[in-house]
């Protein structure tokens, strides 16, 4: 390693983080947000029985969790304008990463509720609560903290499941890498680099999740 | 003031009760005794609608509802007139105390919270644990949880409460706190249908007895005549078998001990 390669990588470095500040993450927590709101509409949706919403939410979870994301990333940007829908790369990536996030969370969001006993449901019926306030209020609740940690693994993954989006033009960290080895060939150093961004991302959210529960755990 | 006629439940082949009713005046206890798979917590859930009955119709201050229909608004207002306090006390594991007795009052109920809390702190007090209003149910004991769970009943100020063997999940020396808190509810006055195992409360507290086996009502008397003078020979049979204070007779080697 010479003194022209430590120097680019200095340089580098600021360009792959700075992707990973504006678009990695972004998407990311646009991605998670989302898809944790569709995980608890399709477990809720379960629990409660709603019959032909039920039959539809397990269809949408069959086909999400059976494709590779890269195709469904393909054909929401390459295969839609076809049909004249277009995304830009980010919300293209958006779609399909909340598509993911609620197929996957929703199984563990709906294990997190029935672990909550049924009899604090049935507490908020003689409380004179109708079922989703009793969702809202007490069971949900319950059920996040339970999630938490199984829900944090997720968002993990989903951090470094965003570089998929490289392959629909979206400049983010690992396209960053690729753009500027294409022009020095030092292909090996800055793919190094852009798996060292992944690692302080990824580090610095465990550190965060931690401080959580242990915040959570001092509320019960 | 408030009955139950003609209750019907079955689970599958399995009769749970067969055509039971039951009339309860203001300020009656009754105390629901009778063996285990008896039917009597099944009719306490039917009647708190947390089991739907098979047929039935139940009678509240003069209104009445059917046991195996009824519609959300009249459910809303039902559940605003009885209280029910459960086994396993089911307190909302997110909510301090003051909270479990205040949710019904401000989401059900949309009370404001200041008049909410109001409230709720002056129950928490009547049941002993206003020390205790901003502990989570995890750090209270079973008898402190489940007096916590008396008060979120009496929230709404009930025409009538429940009790679900409400110290049946409790450690002996913590069923007393417990069964003090609803004698005191008696001597106020309220009106209460309490299934249980405790004889002695059966005995001191309630005004009334109801004996049930297979899904039926087999004797309904005063408490003074059930305990003294029972009618029926399977309620004899009970009493002398379950009881230690019935003096020398119907003692079994045991509890001579």
């Amino acid at each position: 390693m010479n003194e022209r390669i430590v120097t680019e990588l200095i340089e580098s470095f600021g360009k792959l983080f700075m992707a990973g500040i504006k678009v990695s993450i972004p998407l990311t927590l646009a991605s998670f947000s989302a898809g944790l709101l569709i995980a608890f509409f399709v477990a809720l949706v379960q629990i409660a029985k709603i019959p032909v919403l039920k039959f539809l939410v397990r269809v949408y979870v069959w086909i999400i969790r059976c494709t590779p994301m890269i195709v469904q990333l393909f054909i929401v940007y390459f295969g839609l304008p076809t049909v004249g829908i277009r995304f830009s790369p980010f919300v293209s990536a958006w779609i399909v990463m909340s598509l993911s996030v609620g197929a996957y969370c929703s199984e563990t969001v709906r294990a997190a509720i029935d672990s909550v006993p049924v009899g604090q449901l049935e507490a908020c019926y003689c409380d004179g609560l109708t079922f989703w306030q009793a969702m809202i209020h007490v069971v949900v609740p319950q059920a996040l903290r339970t999630a938490f940690p199984p829900l944090s693994n997720s968002i993990i993954g989903l951090v470094k499941d965003t570089s998929l989006a490289y392959n629909v033009a979206l400049v983010e960290i690992l396209a960053t890498a690729q753009r500027i080895a294409s022009r020095t060939y030092d292909y090996f150093w800055l793919y190094l680099e852009a798996g060292l961004i992944y690692l302080i991302f990824c580090s610095v959210l465990t550190v965060i999740q931690r401080k959580a529960e242990e915040a959570l755990e001092r509320r019960r | 003031m408030f009955s139950l006629r003609n209750v019907n439940k079955r689970f599958g082949d399995n009769v749970v009760l067969n055509n039971v009713s039951l009339d309860v005046n203001q300020g009656d206890v009754v105390a629901v005794l009778g063996p285990s798979g008896s039917g009597k917590t099944t009719l306490l859930r039917c009647a708190g609608y947390l089991t739907k009955a098979d047929s039935g119709t139940l009678t509240i201050g003069g209104r009445q509802y059917d046991m195996n229909k009824i519609s959300g608004r009249d459910l809303r207002e039902y559940r605003k007139r009885v209280g029910f306090v459960f086994q396993t006390f089911n307190l909302y594991g997110n909510k301090t105390a003051l909270g479990n007795v205040t949710l019904g009052l401000r989401v059900a109920q949309k009370m404001p919270k200041e008049e909410a809390e109001k409230i709720g702190k002056a129950l928490l007090e009547r049941v002993g644990l206003g020390d205790r209003m901003d502990f989570y149910p995890s750090k209270l004991s079973g008898g402190q949880q489940q007096r916590v769970a008396i008060a979120r009943a009496l929230a709404t100020n009930p025409e009538v409460i429940f009790f679900d063997e409400p110290t049946s999940a409790l450690d002996p020396e913590l069923t007393g706190e417990v069964l003090s808190v609803i004698r005191q509810l008696a001597d106020e006055g309220r009106t209460m249908i309490v299934v249980t195992h405790e004889m002695e409360f059966a005995r001191n507290v309630a005004t009334r007895v109801v004996f049930m086996e297979d899904g039926e009502i087999v004797e309904e008397n005063t408490a003074g005549e059930f305990f003294t003078n029972p009618q029926k020979e399977r309620t004899k049979a009970f009493i002398s078998r379950s009881s230690s204070w019935t003096g020398g007779e119907g003692k079994t080697p045991e509890q001579n001990q």
